[in-house]
């Protein structure tokens, strides 16, 4: 027998400053199923640092923003769309930011591990939505610092020719693989505030080597920085492997949520619906059972095998009640009829769904039990990896 | 600024000084102005500047005041890309030494084929600038001069397309601190001397509120400018001096770097000077 290999999960974080929306919650569900499903073939680890990313501008940014025009607030009691309209009224303030007003929140991440309470009460609420789909906790409120400082990654970079530093002039500081033909990447401003791909380095190039393969789970529209960074990472060593996920297109429109237009469906919202629409009333998993297992099963299906990694479809909420009825018929069948023969291979079944690396595909997983003909899904399967 | 492309006014050789009374006139005070930059002076070297690059279109121009100018610059600027002959030359950034560069600047300029002269010259010496490590491009790119330490790369001039790949790989090069007035500095100009004996001449630059990318901006025109009209060759040296603003300078100057006062935005500043032979 194979020795099981290390596999790194690294998803692109979501940025607590707004609410969930359809697109995040698909590529948070797309990596749990990848993560549960990968996890009975190998050693998976699914790194997911928020403390990493709270230096990126947006993010301190909007905490400065809150401070100088909310002063005391107590955000313990604001809505996840509440504080969403904060941070749509902090992107459209045309009002640059100077580095000096954000280095304090800088220093106060880097050294302190602290988060502001607006960011905190959002990963609260997170935490919530993540309990009630049954998805993994990788850690949103805890304190996880990246494994290299802005300057050891820079001089790492830097001792392997992959760098070009002109802050001496008052330039800023490049990601440099042009060498490789791709373009130059501009990673830390001249006035010194690091991107979120410089962010990324400090995390992973300490870890990875670590790793025989590394997966990096991202927005389509990040492409070009991730094929850098897959570059950069695949030099020390282990395989790396790109998974884009499309995003979720609201009324045929793909918009940022800083732009706001999530009202009605974010996360919150979308599970409270659901929940509605399989009899779990409250939706909280408190044991009412069949009901909270279709939402969790349901929403899977909808955002990962009917979805797929594209994005040409729009948010349909027909479509995803449908899927959290096929869900309940999924749940019904698999309880009626028990395990199929053989189904108790459950690393076979996974195994399946590998197509040259060591990672299951979610969309491949998640299809297969979808179809006319099927038989009932292995409620071992099922409980190790959908509910 | 972070414009990766240079303004066109500027730098004009100023009216040769042949009429200087030289050794007679001993010990007294030099009797040609020195360099009293007043307004006529600055505005008439940048409206020389432009008679030179493009002589077939002095007498249509209006070049009588600043705001004519202006006016001129921006035709320019606007008609850019429709020219047929339009060129740029595109000089890739690594690790910025002013010396180091100034004299790799005038290696580059000498390097040129006359054709790529004055096409260079009809173009207002328009050079892009870029960011970018030389050693990772060489590979890709055939550079036509590169720094002997690799820290930067020149392209020579040529339409736009012949560079849009290198362009697209890399940024504009950005520069933004004020540059830092250096004590003075000897360079000397690559080369075997041709056909006269080397000279020695100063240039004097401009620091206050002028951020290094400008400053690469007005010495590069003037340098490019002074070597297609042969006021530096092979051999020469060329003492930087570096002065918050040529106020003042009492040097005689043979060549001007004009653009835009930092202050006042209608009215013109000199960046750059080289002076006669010292």
């Amino acid at each position: 027998m194979q020795p099981r290999k290390n596999v790194l999960l690294a998803p692109v974080t979501v940025t607590p400053t707004k609410p969930l929306t359809p697109s995040h919650l698909k590529g948070l569900l797309w990596t749990d199923v990848m993560f549960r499903a990968t996890a009975p073939l190998a050693a998976v680890t699914y790194r997911y640092s928020h403390t990493t990313y709270h230096v990126t501008e947006q993010t301190v940014g909007f905490w400065e923003y809150l401070d100088r025009t909310r002063g005391e607030t107590d955000y313990g009691q604001l809505s996840e769309e509440e504080i969403g309209d904060l941070y749509v009224a902090y992107r459209s303030e045309d009002r640059p930011q100077d580095a000096a007003v954000l280095r304090p929140y800088r220093d106060a991440v880097e050294h302190g591990g602290w988060v502001h309470p607006a960011s905190e009460r959002m990963l609260r609420l997170w935490a919530g939505h993540y309990e009630r789909l049954g998805m993994h906790d990788p850690g949103l409120r805890e304190h996880q610092p990246p494994g290299l400082g802005l300057e050891e990654m820079l001089e790492r970079l830097a001792a392997v020719g992959l760098l070009l530093d002109q802050r001496h002039c008052g330039g800023p500081v490049y990601l440099d693989l042009t060498r490789y033909g791709m373009p130059l990447r501009r990673i830390v401003t001249s006035d010194g505030r690091p991107n979120y791909l410089a962010c990324a380095l400090r995390e992973l190039m300490p870890l990875v080597p670590w790793y025989d393969e590394v997966v990096l789970l991202y927005d389509r529209e990040l492409d070009s920085d991730y094929q850098l960074l897959n570059r950069v990472l695949a030099r020390l060593g282990p395989t790396v492997r790109r998974v884009p996920i499309g995003r979720v297109p609201i009324d045929g429109r793909i918009t940022s949520a800083r732009h706001g237009g999530w009202h009605g469906h974010t996360a919150g919202a979308l599970l409270d619906a659901a929940a509605e629409a399989v009899g779990d009333g409250d939706g909280d998993g408190d044991g009412d059972g069949g009901g909270t297992d279709a939402l969790r099963l349901g929403m899977r299906l909808y955002f990962i095998a009917t979805l797929g990694p594209g994005q040409s479809q729009s948010f349909r909420h027909d479509l995803l009640r449908n899927c959290l009825s096929v869900a309940a018929r999924l749940l019904r069948r698999a309880a009626d009829e028990g395990p199929a023969a053989g189904a108790a291979d459950l690393p076979g079944a996974l195994d399946r769904h590998r197509r040259g690396h060591t990672y299951v595909d979610p969309y491949r997983l998640a299809s297969s039990l979808l179809g006319r003909g099927r038989p009932a899904p292995d409620p071992a399967l099922l409980s190790a990896v959908f509910l | 600024m972070t414009s990766p492309v240079t303004a066109t006014s500027s730098p004009t050789r100023l009216p040769a000084r042949s009429a200087r009374p030289a050794a007679l006139a001993a010990p007294a005070p030099p009797a040609a102005p020195a360099a009293s930059l007043s307004s006529a002076v600055l505005l008439k070297s940048a409206a020389d500047r432009v008679r030179s690059a493009r002589p077939e279109l002095a007498d249509r121009l209006d070049l009588s005041s600043t705001q004519a100018l202006r006016a001129v610059r921006d035709g320019f600027h606007g008609s850019r890309g429709v020219e047929a002959d339009e060129v740029l030359a595109v000089v890739v950034i690594g690790r910025l030494d002013l010396p180091r560069w100034v004299k790799e600047t005038c290696a580059f300029a000498l390097s040129l084929a006359p054709a790529a002269r004055e096409a260079w010259r009809r173009s207002f010496t328009r050079t892009v600038y870029l960011a970018g490590n030389p050693a990772n491009l060489r590979g890709r790119f055939a550079f036509d001069h590169v720094a002997c330490d690799d820290s930067a790369a020149w392209a020579a001039p040529a339409p736009g397309s012949a560079t849009a790949t290198l362009r697209r790989l890399l940024k504009a090069f950005e520069a933004s601190h004020e540059l830092t007035a250096l004590p003075a500095v000897d360079v000397t100009v690559p080369g075997r001397p041709g056909g006269r004996r080397p000279v020695h001449r100063d240039l004097y630059v401009a620091t206050a509120k002028v951020t290094v990318t400008d400053a690469l901006v007005h010495v590069n025109h003037l340098l490019a400018e002074a070597v297609l009209d042969g006021l530096i060759g092979p051999g020469d040296r060329l003492t930087l001096r570096f002065v918050p603003r040529l106020t003042g300078l009492g040097a005689p100057l043979a060549m001007l770097r004009v653009d835009t006062d930092v202050h006042r935005p209608d009215e013109l500043q000199a960046y750059a000077g080289l002076t006669t032979e010292v």
